[in-house]
């Protein structure tokens, strides 16, 4: 732990001994222990396959240009949907907040000098690089075309494409996740230094824990899931082959105990996130902790009750539809509990828009749109009129995208100088992410109005009459990919000439920032021993954040 | 953690507690053989299904308690067994909410 | 600095044999390693949880389709094989028992005998599996045993060509003896390797014969599932009893496959254990692995009565 008074000196300098130092071969990151650099690692590679994802996407945007199929062939272009939902799900959503910021920070929340299980770590990320060569092997090789959720009985017995290869590469993909969510759990529990009781933990930690438990309990049914369809595609016979008296619906069922409940493995990190971010810019206790730690755990559990949801027209008995219908509406509450508890934190808090927070502001517009919409979705009646619509597509990719990918950005912002040691430009920062935000609107408010008019998801075509809107949506993409690129450059370029950021560029009382940046490999140099409660901005919290700030501006100025 | 935890020495219920429960487990495999050869239809329809997985939870149960020292252990790892079967329970009723209620009363085709 | 503190950690406390440095002490290591264990066993139950579903929906849909394919499981290889996993669950107990005590010897005794046990399953397991490639019971096609009908001698008489394969008597019941003798049954010709069905319908039957009396035995699913055009259909009511036979050969091929990895963990342990890596103060992998031992051996305990007995006492008890 670095003194009191080196945090507030206002020198900021890059400690020599720090993670990224501790040694520069190649098998010193291949082979290493360490959380962060494990952390780092997946950070490259699922920037890799965010880009990949984002590939397809413009190349769905640019054929829906025009109502014509022109640009790609329905072939094709069923290929590029599918392939664009897959990585952006498996390789993208789901791992990137727990892997790369929970990975990093949630041992350095707690107090620990890595997690529990460090080769088990180092194990998920090798399972996740295999599975994903394998995906994007099969990918090249042709690709998939049955959409990202395998709907059999195409997916087991017309399609022509890799079915099985891409099959395989997310069976194995899941067991990093359940690693990574196996390592969580372990950790959170035994790893804690003294004085960090649960209800001190950080509300990230909170919300890594309760994805945890959702990547331990529903991951494995996906696997199985996808096994059973891989035999059925290699032997040719199944359980889910209607012509011998299988059942294609109950693929769907085992496949939604899983791909519900990973919708919040996609938003809970975020929403982990959100709630570090609110607090700490609003230099403010965070209003309703213990709702908030415990929302996430209801979230977790609830959301295993409400998988029926997607089945509602798809041939699952009414009887149970209205059960799920129910339930989701249930399910909401949890989520609407946290939006409530991050407003009331705002409400006289002293808030600075760094560019992290901007894009907290962003989410919560964003997420309260994804998630009201999918109430409509829930309802059973109204969701006859707009299943399969671009209805759809808008609510969830509010949700995925306005939700996960809008909170991982303004994560990595925020601790990006804890991860490198260096300050990346507030100005470009801040530009990108309202370029994102505008981009994202324009892309996606759009395909509500014309998913609620009726246009289909899925298709390469489209009555011309909506291609006003969809012109919309293609130059709203163009903007959002403007505002996603450049977050690579200016990140890149503040690795090279970034101002060191010292320990505690925020100024913030969490453990994260009373140890140096980059941290040491064993991320303190002493146990800490934490006698401050969770976003503790007063005295108690043993940091002289007033001062420390005026001498910030001091040196600033300077 | 459990002040009952292993390392003070009584974490196991000793040799002949282990045969003990070998015993049980022995007596309720042949148990649930035999008994499966029995029509138990006539006291309700299904109650062979009934005696066979109650004999395999009990069987189930022994192992996870001693074997596996389950009886011995934090409250946690006790957690962690119970919510395993409660997620399983939630699997099968909800999805079998769904076949059980197809085509049943205005809805049926 | 990481390597600053590791060398003063090293010279200045007692460094347990098997700490991790990122652990204080052993009590957090053993906590850690026990909760990871069972967090893993959660989502291995939520694994074969999937499976347990498939099962238990068609179940449900054609129980009597069911009755019929499991009856012609051997239950009886089933309950030895429990019978030995049992026993070899037992020993892996006592192995840990031991590593506990720090007996070193009878923990090598206690592995070795738990390997023994855990092969003769596999053993039994594999006899088995020749016996439904031998009958035509793999539901896939092409991977049973290719009889021509010239091999076939004289029906009634054992084939010629099955000499060398190992064929269980698969009668265990007076009435799937008579079933045996009746025209039911036809002798193995399958030149494709197909999945065949040759017992007969004795479970349908037994269900006809009580809704004659008023009881609505069959299911809805049932209802439109082995009939066509009103017509008991044969053909139907083989698809659903291959669904059984697809079922049990994934379920009981995972398990088999966890066997292996079990078997595997076990002679790492074997090599530690003869090796005298394990003491009365740190035996964790021992532990663990009796933990997934015994988790494998609870799976089967599940997996027995499901396919191998529910539905027995639809022969036993009926003379028809
Ligand atoms: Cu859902």
């Amino acid at each position: 732990m670095q003194n009191v008074d080196a945090i507030n000196s206002g020198i900021p300098a890059i400690p020599k001994d720090n993670y990224l130092t501790n040694g520069f071969s190649l098998k010193s990151w291949l082979l290493t222990k360490d959380h962060k650099r494990i952390a780092i690692m997946y950070l490259i590679t699922i920037s890799m396959f965010f880009m990949a994802g984002g590939l397809y996407a413009s190349a769905i945007r640019l054929e829906l240009l025009t109502p014509e199929t022109d640009l790609l062939t329905s072939a094709t272009y069923n290929k590029v949907f599918t392939q664009h939902g897959i990585l952006m799900i498996f390789f993208f959503l789901i791992p990137s907040i727990p892997a790369v910021l929970g990975n990093f920070l949630l041992p350095i929340m707690i107090g620990a000098k890595d997690l529990a299980l460090p080769r088990i770590n180092l194990l998920s990320l090798y399972i996740y690089w295999i599975g994903g060569a394998l995906t994007v092997f099969a990918l090249l090789q042709g690709g998939v075309d049955t959409g990202w959720t395998f709907y059999t009985p195409y997916s087991t017995t017309f399609s022509n494409s890799y079915v099985m290869a891409v099959g395989l590469g997310i069976f194995i993909n899941g067991f990093s996740s359940i690693l990574t969510g196996l390592n969580f759990i372990v950790t959170v529990h035994t790893m804690r230094a003294p004085g960090m009781t649960w209800f001190r933990l950080p509300l990230f930690v909170w919300a890594q824990y309760a994805t945890s438990l959702v990547m331990i309990l529903g991951t494995p049914v996906i696997a199985i899931t996808v096994l059973l369809l891989a035999i059925e595609r290699t032997v040719g016979v199944g359980i889910f082959d209607p012509a011998i008296g299988g059942d294609p619906i109950l693929f769907q069922h085992l496949f939604w105990f899983y791909s519900h409940p990973a919708v919040y493995i996609m938003i809970l990190p975020g929403m982990g996130v959100i709630s570090e971010l609110i607090s700490n810019f609003s230099r403010k206790k965070i209003f309703g902790y213990e709702f908030i730690a415990f929302s996430s755990i209801a979230i977790a559990v609830f959301g295993f009750l409400v998988w029926g949801h997607h089945m509602f027209v798809s041939g699952q008995s009414i009887y149970a539809g209205m059960v799920f219908s129910f339930l989701t509406m249930v399910v909401a509450v949890p989520s609407a509990i946290k939006m409530f508890n991050w407003t009331a934190t705002l409400y006289k808090g002293s808030i600075s828009y760094d560019t992290p927070m901007l894009y907290a502001i962003g989410f919560m517009g964003l997420f309260l749109i994804g998630g009201l919409t999918g109430l409509f979705l829930g309802a059973i009646g109204l969701t006859v009129h707009l299943t399969d619509t671009y209805f759809v597509v808008a609510h969830f990719h509010y949700v995925m995208v306005g939700g996960q990918v809008i909170a991982y950005l303004g994560g990595i912002h925020y601790w990006w100088p804890k991860m490198t040691g260096r300050m990346y430009s507030e100005f470009w920062g801040k530009i990108s992410a309202m370029l994102v935000f505008i981009g994202f609107n324009l892309t996606f408010f759009p395909q509500f109005i014309v998913g609620y008019q009726g246009m289909p998801r899925r298709y390469a075509s489209y009555p011309a009459e909506f291609q006003v809107l969809n012109i919309f949506s293609t130059a709203g993409a163009s903007v959002l990919g403007v505002g996603l690129v450049m977050p690579v450059i200016y990140l890149g370029a503040s690795l090279i000439n970034g101002k060191p950021a010292g320990d505690n560029p925020w100024m913030l009382p969490g453990l994260e920032w009373r140890t140096s940046s980059p941290p040491p490999t064993e991320n303190f140099e002493k146990t800490p021993v934490v006698t401050w409660e969770a976003y503790e901005f007063g005295e108690e919290s043993g940091l002289d954040l007033d001062g420390a700030r005026r001498r910030d501006q001091v040196s600033t100025v300077v | 953690m459990s002040d009952k935890h292993m390392e003070t020495g009584e974490g196991h219920i000793g040799y002949p507690g282990y045969i003990g429960v070998f015993t049980i487990l022995v007596v309720g495999t042949i148990f649930t053989y035999f008994s499966s050869f029995w029509d138990l239809d006539s006291i309700f329809p299904g109650a062979n299904t009934l005696l066979a997985l109650a004999i395999a939870f009990t069987k189930m149960t022994f192992v996870m308690l001693f074997f596996m020292h389950v009886y011995w252990s934090p409250r946690l790892i006790w957690l962690s067994a119970v919510a395993s079967f409660f997620w399983l329970a939630i699997m099968f009723a909800y999805t079998m909410q769904d076949y059980f209620t197809r085509g049943l009363g205005v809805f049926s085709v | 600095m990481a390597t600053h503190s590791d060398t003063h950690h090293e010279e200045f406390h007692y460094h347990a044999p098997g700490l991790q440095h990122q652990f204080e002490d052993m009590k957090q290591q053993e906590e850690s390693v026990s909760i990871g264990m069972w967090a893993f066993l959660v989502q291995e139950i939520m694994f074969f949880g999937g499976l347990f579903t498939a099962y238990l929906v068609f179940r449900s849909r054609f129980p009597l389709a069911f009755a019929e394919a499991s009856n012609h499981l051997n239950a009886f290889w089933g309950g030895l094989n429990t019978l030995v996993l049992i026993v070899s669950s037992l020993t892996m107990a006592l192995a840990v028992f031991y590593a506990q005590k720090g007996n070193r010897n009878m923990q090598v005794i206690m592995i070795v005998l738990t390997m023994i046990f855990g092969t003769a399953f596999l053993g039994v397991k594999a006899i088995e599996y020749t016996d439904k490639y031998n009958t035509g019971l793999i539901p896939v096609t092409g991977w049973n045993k290719k009889v021509k009908e010239s091999d076939v001698q004289h029906a009634g008489e054992p084939a010629k060509g099955s000499e060398g394969a190992f064929v269980l008597p698969l009668i265990e019941t007076k009435a799937e003896a008579s079933a045996a003798a009746d025209d039911h049954e036809k002798p193995y010709i399958n030149p494709n390797g197909e999945f065949q069905w040759n017992s007969g319908r004795h479970v349908f039957d037994y269900a006809i014969e009580k809704e004659k009396s008023g009881k609505a035995y069959l299911t809805a699913a049932e209802r439109v599932g082995y009939f066509s055009n009103g017509e008991f259909d044969p053909n139907k009511y083989r698809d659903k009893i291959r669904i059984f036979y697809f079922i049990y050969f994934v379920m009981t091929g995972l398990h088999a496959l966890h066997m292996v990895v079990g078997l595997g963990l076990m002679s790492w342990l074997l090599w530690a254990a003869f090796r005298g890596s394990f003491s009365g103060e740190y035996f964790a992998p021992v532990e663990m692995s009796g933990l997934y031992w015994h988790f494998v051996d609870i799976v089967w305990i599940f997996l027995f009565p499901l396919l191998y007995l529910l539905g027995r006492h639809f022969l036993a008890g009926g003379a028809h």
